[in-house]
């Protein structure tokens, strides 16, 4: 009996839109594997190594449909080339836009950095459960960055900062290495004269221009004042940060599940099926990045 | 469920019938060993087989599946067009449709449901068979014994018979048309009984039974055990290539040789490969073999649990006889029935 030959395939096409008009969350859905195409519409240079980009969805559907919380993220494509996972940068309070803040890091990053206003990349996204935004309101926040750290606290610290009312005393702590590792310095030294936020802009090794403070991200926590049961902390930074920054946290009295860190692991798909992100039985994808300390003493080999 | 008896004669008409309208895939014989792949006769199907070498997973996600085609010069999508061929696997294992019970889980029920699985899964019918276990299966331990859902048909044998569960319209009208279904008589059903009886007997007594594997996983995270079996591992991932609930994969761009076409496909990765938990800046998450036998255990026995209340093994035995290196699930109950014995002392 002949066999393969009587049967006649199903053809899917997985990018084929129906005729008529659907909605940017179903056309996004119905493959998430889809980047959507993205224009680069500015690039700031941080430093050496780090730009910020401003992406403009091209599809005014799935603009539209685009909504983030802050500490969420995307997954960057360059076909090609390939994908990354990058934490949005911006506040949720900036609409149609999306920024990424992006280090040179290896192949796919090295490739964005050569591209100009005007190119086409792709976006899919947000994924992951960012920072409890909500469950904020009405709290003390205290904002804890390091390093490239900044790129997914600048999302909640712009938010803050956009509705400032909505929330009690904010305190951010930012730490780099040098002067020159500083990210978004501009905005920092406009924000230190303001009476609505307590920065501390600190650096391991100043220069001649430094007037910050100078030490490890830790060395503001000896003159902090936190009202414990009134605060919700929030960190962001290399793996080797968290461990100091929580204590830090713990010692000023804020609970275990008031201490919020975001993590980052090996990523392909960002929705919770390629594995790469897991830790213990957690995919950070899905379930994080953003967990609780709490949430994360409950996951084996989280830090 | 509705149930009806078809003689054992019947099932070369009834494998048949499902060719005339699907590819059919059924284990076959290949030198001392069986595996599972696309027949052109019914004769070549081997019914009362043990373990196939892989599990029929790859017919729902291929070693390598192109995603979507690209153009890089403006970095923008081609049309592409995935051909999903209508199939039959004929004669799978209660054990791997369990396990496709938990592929749809993750890829079909879960948020982010993907296009590819599902598209594959649709176009494919299960019919399942009743079996036997070989030494090396444990699918007792975590309930996989028994197909519950997740098939078209499942034959159980029943001695020159078959009692056949049927669960789809379209499975049950090809069978309507290429056998003589009828009513199971009592002494059947008795027979079926015995027959489950016999299998639940024949499980191999020097696997250790231990219940509460998921919260002695948590309790012994640290033992040293786990430098010692892990230690031993050759990183070939050869246990995640059978193992019918592996999904792990990779998502990589392939260009075409013109340079500027291509496509972005999805190939097989493994938690046991080196690189798996490698991020930028050169930290790797779990850089020696151990820590990533352990998480590999783990998201087997502990983690899946945690999350979907099943065990993400079905017990299948593949991995026991596709390591070299004699790393399994088996290792860890008998670890685990060691510690009793120890303490009991
Ligand atoms: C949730 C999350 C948020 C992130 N946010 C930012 C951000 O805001 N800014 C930023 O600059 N970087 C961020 N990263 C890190 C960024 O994803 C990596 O720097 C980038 O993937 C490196 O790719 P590459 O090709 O340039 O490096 P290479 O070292 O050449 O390649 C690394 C390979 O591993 C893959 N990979 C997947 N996940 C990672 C990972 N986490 N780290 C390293 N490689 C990875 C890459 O796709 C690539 O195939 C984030 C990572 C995660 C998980
Ligand atoms: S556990 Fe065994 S089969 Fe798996 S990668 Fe290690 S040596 Fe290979
Ligand atoms: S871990 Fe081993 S025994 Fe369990 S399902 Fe996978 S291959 Fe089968
Ligand atoms: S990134 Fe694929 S599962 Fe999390």
């Amino acid at each position: 009996m002949p066999n393969s030959c009587a049967v006649s395939t199903v053809r899917v096409r997985p990018f084929q839109e129906s005729p008529e008009r659907r909605s940017g969350a179903e056309l996004m859905a119905a493959n998430p594997y889809r980047p959507w195409p993205a224009r680069i519409t500015s690039i700031t240079d941080l430093t050496e190594h780090e730009k910020l980009f401003e992406f403009r969805l091209v599809d005014d559907r799935i603009r539209e449909a685009f909504h983030h919380a802050p500490g969420q993220f995307v997954e960057l494509s360059i076909f090609g080339v390939g994908e990354a996972p990058i934490s949005i940068s911006s506040s949720p309070t900036k609409h149609g836009f999306i920024e990424l803040c992006i280090r040179r890091a290896g192949k796919f990053t090295e490739a964005l950095h050569k591209m100009q206003c005007g190119d086409i990349v792709g976006i899919r996204g947000p994924f992951g459960r960012g920072f409890p935004i909500d469950d904020m309101r009405g709290h003390d926040v205290l904002l804890v960055a390091g390093g490239l750290g900044i790129a997914p606290l600048r999302s909640l610290i712009n938010n803050v900062h956009d509705e400032r009312s909505d929330f009690g005393k904010v305190t951010i702590v930012y730490g780099s290495r040098t002067p020159s590792d500083v990210m978004f310095r501009n905005q920092f030294e406009m924000w230190k004269h303001r009476k609505d936020f307590e920065l501390h802009l600190t650096v391991d090794y100043p220069d001649s221009t430094w007037d910050g403070e100078v030490g490890v991200v830790t060395k503001p926590f000896e003159h902090l004042e936190v009202d414990p049961g009134n605060t919700f902390g929030a960190v962001c930074g290399p793996p080797v940060m968290y461990r100091f920054v929580i204590e830090e946290m713990s010692k000023k009295g804020i609970a275990y599940d008031h201490i919020y860190c975001s993590f980052e692991r090996h990523m392909k798909c960002g929705m919770g099926k390629c594995g790469h992100c897991q830790i213990g039985h957690q995919y950070v994808c899905i379930d994080g990045p953003v967990f609780n300390y709490w949430e994360a003493k409950n996951i084996q080999g989280s830090m | 469920m509705l149930y009806r008896v078809i003689e054992a004669s019947e099932i070369p008409a009834l494998i048949s019938a499902f060719m005339e309208s699907h590819e059919v895939v059924a284990p076959v014989k290949k030198g001392d060993v069986y595996a599972f792949d696309v027949i052109s006769s019914p004769d070549e199907v081997v019914l009362d087989y043990d373990t196939t070498i892989a599990s029929p997973k790859k017919y729902f996600l291929p070693p390598a599946e192109t995603l979507m085609t690209f153009d890089a010069q403006g970095n923008q999508l081609t049309d592409y067009t995935a051909e999903i061929t209508p199939r039959v696997i004929f004669g799978a294992h209660a054990c791997d449709i369990n396990a496709l019970n938990r592929l749809d889980v993750v890829y079909k029920d879960a948020p982010y449901a993907d296009p590819y699985y599902i598209a594959r899964r649709q176009a494919t019918l299960i019919v399942g068979i009743s079996c036997m276990p070989t030494e090396t299966c444990f699918c007792h331990l975590w309930s996989s014994d028994e197909a519950r859902f997740g098939y078209d048909l499942f034959l159980q044998d029943i001695g020159g018979k078959y009692l056949v569960s049927i669960s789809s319209n379209d499975a049950a009208n090809i069978l309507e048309s290429a056998c003589n279904p009828r009513e199971a008589t009592d002494a059947e059903r008795i027979e079926f009984r015995h027959a489950t009886r016999r299998r639940q007997a024949a499980f191999n007594p020097e696997i250790p039974k231990i219940q509460e594997v998921a919260m002695l996983m948590d309790a012994f995270h640290d033992d040293p055990f786990w430098d010692e079996l892990g230690g031993k591992c050759l990183s070939c991932t050869a246990c995640s290539s059978v193992c019918p609930t592996c999904f792990c994969f990779d998502i990589r761009d392939v260009r075409d040789p013109d340079g500027t076409t291509g496509r972005r496909e999805r190939v097989w990765d493994a938690c046991t490969a080196p690189q798996f938990a490698l991020v930028a800046g050169g930290h790797n998450f779990r850089s020696d073999p151990a820590t990533r036998v352990r998480h590999r255990m783990y998201h087997k026995l502990n983690g899946f649990l945690a999350t979907h209340d099943r065990m993400l093994c079905v017990g299948c035995g593949r991995c026991v006889k596709a390591c070299k290196a004699n790393i399994n699930p088996i290792e860890v109950l008998k670890f685990f029935e060691r510690k009793g014995a120890a303490d009991a002392e």
